[in-house]
């Protein structure tokens, strides 16, 4: 019981289940561990599945490569859903970042950028805005000495993300992934822009669709 | 014999005229407003201080980090004053909760509706009377603020002293 306190982590975690469940955020981290997920179904089943049998015996040889193991049972993931409807495009997505630690911005960035390239996505230009400080200048004592004062400032650093030609879909995927991994103390603002087809009563000239007119005198 | 030798003596001693604009009096300054805040003052070398309580403000985001961690403060975010009443609170919570184990200020971290208390705690108390102050301190905090609350503990085997002051 003592080794189990032994300067590591211990959050107890495992061993307390609220009695109301929460909308609660587990990190990517957790997921991948596969514990305490809120989800039904464990995103990285496929990848326990294929550590499960080691490629050692060749008995169990016709079983061993993961994807026959679901070609009988075919298992449709609940969470992804396919429909007919065309999707809205995005022509650029921009993604404003904001805090109060420029190197965790620094990191934030790194992983914004990757995980956009491991998506096929492509970074249209990232770039630092400049920062904002808000400043206060306070009385340094509660009763009188006007003449003391102290100063505070805070500090908000800007990290701008642009991503060009998505669909909604890859974007909300894009989104979920990273706003799920947002760091504590960082705040996103998103702006999408989308294409959208021109109206019909604007497709054509106006000039060409009106009746020719026969010109007519005018006499003052 | 002695009158003349006293007169002389007398002579002598460098008289005191008093000088009318010469007052005797205290010379005072205002008084020297020091900054006092969050800061340990210098003593005798007896005084252990940990890393945290040993740097003044002006070092936040230079050689110390922030312990409570939120978008409040943020430019063009709202709810600063809430954290902080609500950061307040939970500190008091914790340091009544684990008498005299805290080993160090608590850092708070709020991600989305998830609020992560990261404590760290000295080995003086069994580990059932603390996996229970854990399951006290979640339940009883996420029923009090409504989202979920999860406590991170790290032990450590006495407080870590940085210097003496």
């Amino acid at each position: 019981m003592a080794a189990a306190l032994s300067g590591g982590v211990c959050g107890g975690r495992g061993d307390w289940r609220a009695p109301f469940s929460f909308s609660s955020f587990p990190a990517a981290s957790s997921l991948l561990r596969g514990e305490g997920s809120v989800f039904p179904v464990n995103y990285a089943s496929r990848i326990m599945q294929k550590q499960c049998f080691p490629p050692c015996s060749d008995l169990m040889g016709a079983r061993l490569a993961g994807s026959h193991v679901d070609a009988q049972e075919p298992r449709t993931n609940p969470l992804v859903s396919v429909s007919d409807e065309p999707e809205t495009l995005y022509k650029r997505l921009s993604l404003l970042v904001k805090g109060h630690d420029k190197a965790v911005l620094d990191s934030y960035e790194y992983f914004a950028v990757l995980a956009a390239k491991e998506l096929g996505i492509s970074v249209e230009k990232v770039h630092k805005p400049p920062q904002k400080i808000e400043r206060l200048t306070l009385l340094k004592s509660v009763h009188i000495y006007k003449k003391h004062r102290v100063q505070y400032e805070m500090r908000t650093h800007y990290m701008c993300l642009e991503l060009k030609y998505l669909t909604s879909s890859t974007a909300a995927v894009y989104l979920e992934y990273v706003q799920r991994n947002l760091p504590e103390g960082v705040a996103m603002e998103v702006k999408k822009t989308k294409i959208e087809k021109i109206p019909e009563h604007i497709q054509q000239p106006v000039w060409d669709t009106l009746p020719q007119v026969e010109g007519t005198e005018v006499k003052s | 014999m002695a009158a003349p030798a006293a007169a002389r003596a007398l002579r002598a001693v460098p008289r005191m005229v008093p000088v009318p604009e010469a007052t005797r009096a205290l010379h005072t300054t205002p008084t020297c407003l020091k900054t006092r805040a969050a800061r340990v003052r210098v003593g005798k070398g007896d005084k252990p201080v940990t890393y945290e309580k040993a740097h003044a403000p002006h070092y936040i985001a230079h050689r110390k980090g922030w312990l409570s961690q939120h978008t409040g403060n943020l430019a063009g975010e709202l709810g600063a004053a809430e954290r902080a009443v609500e950061d307040a609170f939970l500190r008091r919570f914790l340091y009544g909760t684990f008498p005299g184990i805290l080993a160090d200020e608590v850092v708070l971290k709020r991600r989305a509706n998830l609020l992560v208390v990261c404590a760290v705690l000295a080995r003086s108390l069994a580990p059932a009377k603390l996996y229970f102050l854990v399951g006290y301190t979640e339940t009883l905090l996420s029923h009090f603020y409504k989202c979920p609350v999860r406590l991170e503990l790290q032990t450590v085997p006495s407080k870590v002293v940085y210097k003496y002051l």
